[in-house]
C-alpha cells in the first residue's frame, strides 16, 4: 500500500488541478459540447487489487473535489462513484485467464499493452461520460443532447487520455 | 443475519455504490438550482398522479354507499309515483288540486288538474364547512339550471340549507348551521310550530324555540318542517328532540329544546334544490300585510 500511495496521491492532485484550471476553462471558452473529463484516469489507474468499495469511495472523493471547484456539487461525485464500480465490471470483463496475478500493480500500457488499455479506457470513459451528462441534465427528456455531448466529449477525452498516458507512461 | 452480512460483503462494491449515489442525489438536489427545479417538478407530477389514483380508488370504494343512497332515492320516488297514480293524494303536499287549470286560461274545458307546488332539482355539494360560526355550502347548479335565491336545499335524510347567492353554474347555500338561518319547524306529534336556530358549537345539534309551554314534549319526538316558510315543503324530517326540555330563559311562555339533526351535515353529498312554484305570489301577499303594519 505504501509504495503506491504517493503516485496515486500526486495523480489525484494533478488531475483535479488540470481538470478545474485548464479543461474546465476550455469548455467555458469554446462551448458546451467541448467537454474533456480527464480526472477519471485517477480511478482507472488505482491499484488493480483495490476492493470495489474503496474504488467507489475514491471515485466519489475525486468527483467531489472537481465539483467543489466547478460549482456543481454532487454531479461529478456521482459520476466518479459510478466509474469506481464500472471499473470493477470492465476489469472483470477483460480479466486474463485465471484472473489478475498481482504482478501488474495498475492497468497501464506499460503492464498490459496499448491495445488492451485502449479497449478498457474507451469503454470506461464512455460509461463515465454518459452517466455524467445524464446526471447533469437530470432528466432523460434531453436524451438526444445527452448522447451528442457524450459522443463529442468521448472523442476529445480519448485524445487527452492517449496524450497523458504516452507522456507519463505510469507504472504504479 | 449472518447470511445478510455475507451478502453485503460479497456485494460490498454495489452496496457502497447505491449508498454513495443516494447521497450524491441528495446533495445534487440540495445544492444545484437547476436539478432541484427538475426534481421538484417531477415529484409534483408524481404526487399529483398518486393523489388522483387515490381519489379514483376511494371513489370506487364509495360506490356502494353511493348506490345505497341512490336506491333510497329510487324507492322514495317509486312510492311517490305509486301514490300519485293510485290514490291521487300526493305525499307531503307537494302538489294540490285545482278546479280548473288557472295557469292555462285558454283551455275552455273546465277540469280537475294536479298542479305541483314544488319542483325538485338534483345537485351535488362541491364544498362544505361545518366548523365556522357561519357555514356555507357550494353546489354545482346555478341560474342556468333554474336555481334562484331562497330555494330550499334538502336531502333524503333531512334539510341542508337555503340558496342565497346564484351564479351561472354554481350557487352558495346558507347552511342550517348559520347564525342567521331560522327554519320554521314543527313537532309532528302536536303540529306545534316554532323556530329552529343554530347556536354554534356541535354541528349535529340545533335548538328549537317558541314551542308553547303547554305541549308535553318528550325526548325522541320527531321534528319536521312546518311548511310555513314558503321555502321548505311540509313535513320534511329535520331530526329528533334530544335531552331535557327547558323553559326558554328569554321568554317564559315558551319551551326551548335541543334537536339532533337527522342529516349529518358533515357528509352531505347529493342534494335536492326545491323550488316553490308559487313563491312570488305568496311573497307579494306577505308584502301587502307588512305594508299595512
Amino acid at each position: 500500500m505504501n509504495n503506491n500511495f504517493f503516485p496515486n496521491f500526486w495523480r489525484f492532485l494533478g488531475l483535479v488541478a488540470v481538470q478545474v484550471l485548464l479543461l474546465k476553462q476550455l469548455t467555458v471558452s469554446v462551448g458546451e459540447y467541448f467537454n474533456i473529463l480527464l480526472y477519471p484516469l485517477f480511478i482507472l489507474f488505482l491499484p488493480i487489487q483495490l476492493a470495489t468499495p474503496y474504488l467507489v469511495l475514491l471515485g466519489f472523493a475525486i468527483g467531489l473535489s472537481v465539483d467543489l471547484f466547478s460549482g456543481s456539487i454532487g454531479v461529478h461525485a456521482s459520476a466518479g462513484a459510478f466509474s469506481g464500480f464500472s471499473r470493477f465490471v470492465i476489469f472483470s470483463m477483460f480479466a486474463p485467464k485465471g484472473g489478475y496475478s498481482g504482478k501488474e500493480p495498475i492497468f497501464s500500457p506499460a503492464h498490459m499493452g496499448w491495445q488492451l488499455f485502449l479497449q478498457v479506457s474507451v469503454l470506461f470513459f464512455l460509461a463515465h461520460l454518459f452517466w455524467y451528462f445524464s446526471v447533469d441534465a437530470f432528466t432523460f427528456v434531453y436524451f438526444g443532447t445527452i448522447t451528442l455531448k457524450t459522443i463529442s466529449a468521448w472523442i476529445l477525452t480519448m485524445i487527452f487520455v492517449w496524450l497523458y498516458t504516452a507522456m507519463f507512461n505510469p507504472k504504479n | 443475519m449472518g447470511k445478510i452480512l455475507q451478502l453485503l460483503l460479497r456485494n460490498g462494491g454495489f452496496v457502497t455504490l447505491v449508498l454513495v449515489e443516494a447521497f450524491c442525489f441528495f446533495i445534487i438536489v440540495q445544492f444545484n438550482d437547476r436539478q432541484n427545479a427538475i426534481f421538484t417538478h417531477t415529484t409534483g407530477i408524481v404526487a399529483g398522479r398518486t393523489l388522483e389514483k387515490r381519489q379514483q380508488f376511494s371513489d370506487y370504494i364509495g360506490l356502494r354507499e353511493r348506490m345505497d343512497s341512490l336506491s333510497q332515492v329510487n324507492a322514495y320516488l317509486q312510492t311517490a309515483l305509486a301514490n300519485a297514480r293510485i290514490v291521487k293524494i300526493p305525499r307531503r303536499d307537494t302538489s294540490f288540486i285545482v278546479l280548473f287549470d288557472s295557469l292555462n286560461q285558454t283551455d275552455s274545458v273546465r277540469r280537475k288538474v294536479m298542479r305541483p307546488l314544488y319542483e325538485y332539482y338534483t345537485a351535488t355539494v362541491i364544498s362544505n364547512s361545518i366548523s365556522s360560526a357561519n357555514n356555507w355550502l357550494m353546489i354545482n347548479r346555478g341560474s342556468k339550471d333554474q336555481i334562484a335565491p331562497n330555494m330550499a336545499v334538502v336531502t333524503n335524510n333531512g334539510i341542508v340549507g337555503i340558496v342565497r347567492h346564484v351564479d351561472a353554474h354554481f350557487s352558495m347555500v346558507m347552511s342550517v348551521l348559520h347564525r342567521q338561518a331560522k327554519i320554521s319547524a314543527a313537532l309532528s306529534k302536536f303540529n306545534a310550530f316554532g323556530s329552529l336556530i343554530w347556536e354554534g358549537g356541535d354541528p349535529s345539534v340545533m335548538t328549537l324555540k317558541y314551542i308553547p309551554k303547554h305541549f308535553e314534549v318528550k325526548a325522541g319526538d320527531e321534528v319536521v318542517t312546518s311548511g310555513f316558510s314558503q321555502m321548505f315543503p311540509r313535513k320534511i324530517l329535520i331530526g329528533h328532540v334530544e335531552g331535557s326540555i327547558a323553559q326558554d330563559p328569554e321568554n317564559p311562555y315558551f319551551l326551548s329544546m335541543k334537536v339532533r339533526l337527522s342529516q349529518d351535515m358533515s357528509t352531505v353529498g347529493d342534494v335536492y334544490v326545491v323550488k316553490n312554484i308559487f313563491q312570488p305570489e305568496q311573497d307579494s301577499l306577505q308584502v301587502k300585510v307588512s305594508n299595512e303594519q
